[in-house]
């Protein structure tokens, strides 16, 4: 009985040791979440920024469809392909950020092929998993006399974001930015209320 | 043996012969009906002003009313019809004489998918719908057009607005509206 008892213990103040454990991981979990946001945004507005994007058009002397680096350096957004010299728009000429979101065919021309070379319609089954989400980012800005463009960037999903707040960092105000994917994706749940 | 051969070469030479011949035939052929049509229309040239994309009351997403503004001036700059293409809010638009505004509002837009396309081939198709008017300085609409842009089967849904474009800049031939009878805007 007394062994029995002893056991029971035992048991209990495993369980309790194993709670403590459980605490301690979830609380520095939460400490490191909150120190990764904490420190995500700190970016000083002169430390350059850049990421991997594709020009789709409307860039000053840049090809479509090309894909280079988008960097935000001191004041102005340059679009860079692998070895050409950069074109570039100062950040207060923007006047509009615009979000949106794209599925794209990934693979190009050995999917394509891929596709056609399948028996038996295989090739549309390759298609439904052959595509890719992709964030879209549309900036207009206005040139020296005054006439406005457009350009517009494919961005990794998720990417476009960054872009944007990089671009609110830097001056660009927050009245022009918006976002069509939340803008979208809050008048189907209204329409669906209806 | 030999007279075989000498055929042979003779027609070989006949065939390159006819082949170096025809291209400039073709030329002179495609190249012919161009010259009149730099110089149609009226005497005087104009000059024109793309404003932005006007959505309606379609939700058009705002990549697609960008790219079509920027296709729209490629392709209106490829025909070489005008004199000036000028972008809006463009000031060396004001001084400029004989100068047309181009209006584009989104009368329909069904947006597809590319993943649809792909997979049924039937739909899925981007149809993007606009109506195209030309306007002097005095709110005289010279051309009102609606015309339309598709993607069905290949090609991302952007591609919609390069096709529409394109099919805008063709019925802006100045022979399309230079003898047309002008309708007052109404404002």
């Amino acid at each position: 009985m007394e062994h029995l008892l002893i056991e029971q213990k035992h048991e209990k103040g495993r369980i309790g040791a194993y709670a403590v454990l459980c605490l301690c991981a979830f609380l520095a979990g939460c400490n490191i979440g909150a120190w990764a946001q904490s420190t995500a945004p700190a970016v000083s507005v002169g430390t350059p920024f850049s990421i991997r994007a594709t020009h789709l058009l409307g860039f000053p002397n840049t090809k479509s469809n090309c894909n280079g680096i988008l960097s935000i350096k001191d004041n102005t957004l340059q679009f860079q392909q692998a070895s050409k010299p950069g074109a570039e728009v100062k950040v207060p000429a923007i006047q509009g950020i615009f979000l949106g979101g794209e599925s794209k065919q990934v693979g190009g021309v050995p999917v394509k092929v891929g596709k056609m070379a399948a028996p038996f319609g295989g090739g549309r089954v390759i298609s439904l998993f052959a595509h890719k989400k992709y964030d879209t980012l549309t900036v207009e800005y206005v040139d020296s006399d005054g006439g406005v463009h457009g350009a517009i960037f494919q961005l990794n999903n998720g990417e476009a974001e960054l872009v944007r707040n990089e671009l609110v960092t830097r001056g660009v105000s927050r009245n022009v930015v918006r976002d069509q994917s939340t803008e979208r994706s809050t008048a189907e749940v209204s329409n669906e209320n209806r | 043996m030999k007279t075989g051969k000498r055929k042979l070469c003779i027609c070989l030479a006949a065939i390159v012969a006819v082949a170096i011949a025809s291209p400039g035939l073709l030329c002179g052929q495609s190249a012919t009906p161009k010259s009149p049509a730099g110089s149609s229309g009226t005497d005087k040239q104009w000059s024109i002003q793309v404003d932005t994309v006007d959505p309606g009351e379609t939700q058009l997403a705002y990549s697609f009313q960008v790219a079509t503004y920027e296709d729209l001036l490629e392709e209106l700059n490829k025909t070489h019809q005008f004199k000036h293409i000028f972008r809006e809010g463009d000031r060396r638009a004001t001084d400029a004489p004989n100068l047309l505004f181009l209006k584009t509002t989104v009368v329909k837009y069904t947006a597809g998918s590319e993943t649809q396309r792909a997979v049924t081939t039937f739909s899925g198709a981007t149809k993007v719908c606009v109506r195209s008017q030309l306007v002097t300085r005095e709110g005289k609409v010279v051309l009102d057009r609606t015309v339309e842009g598709t993607v069905r089967f290949f090609g991302s849904n952007l591609r919609a607005t390069h096709n529409l474009a394109r099919n805008i800049a063709k019925v802006m031939e100045p022979s399309a509206w230079s003898g047309s009878q002008q309708v007052e805007l109404p404002i």
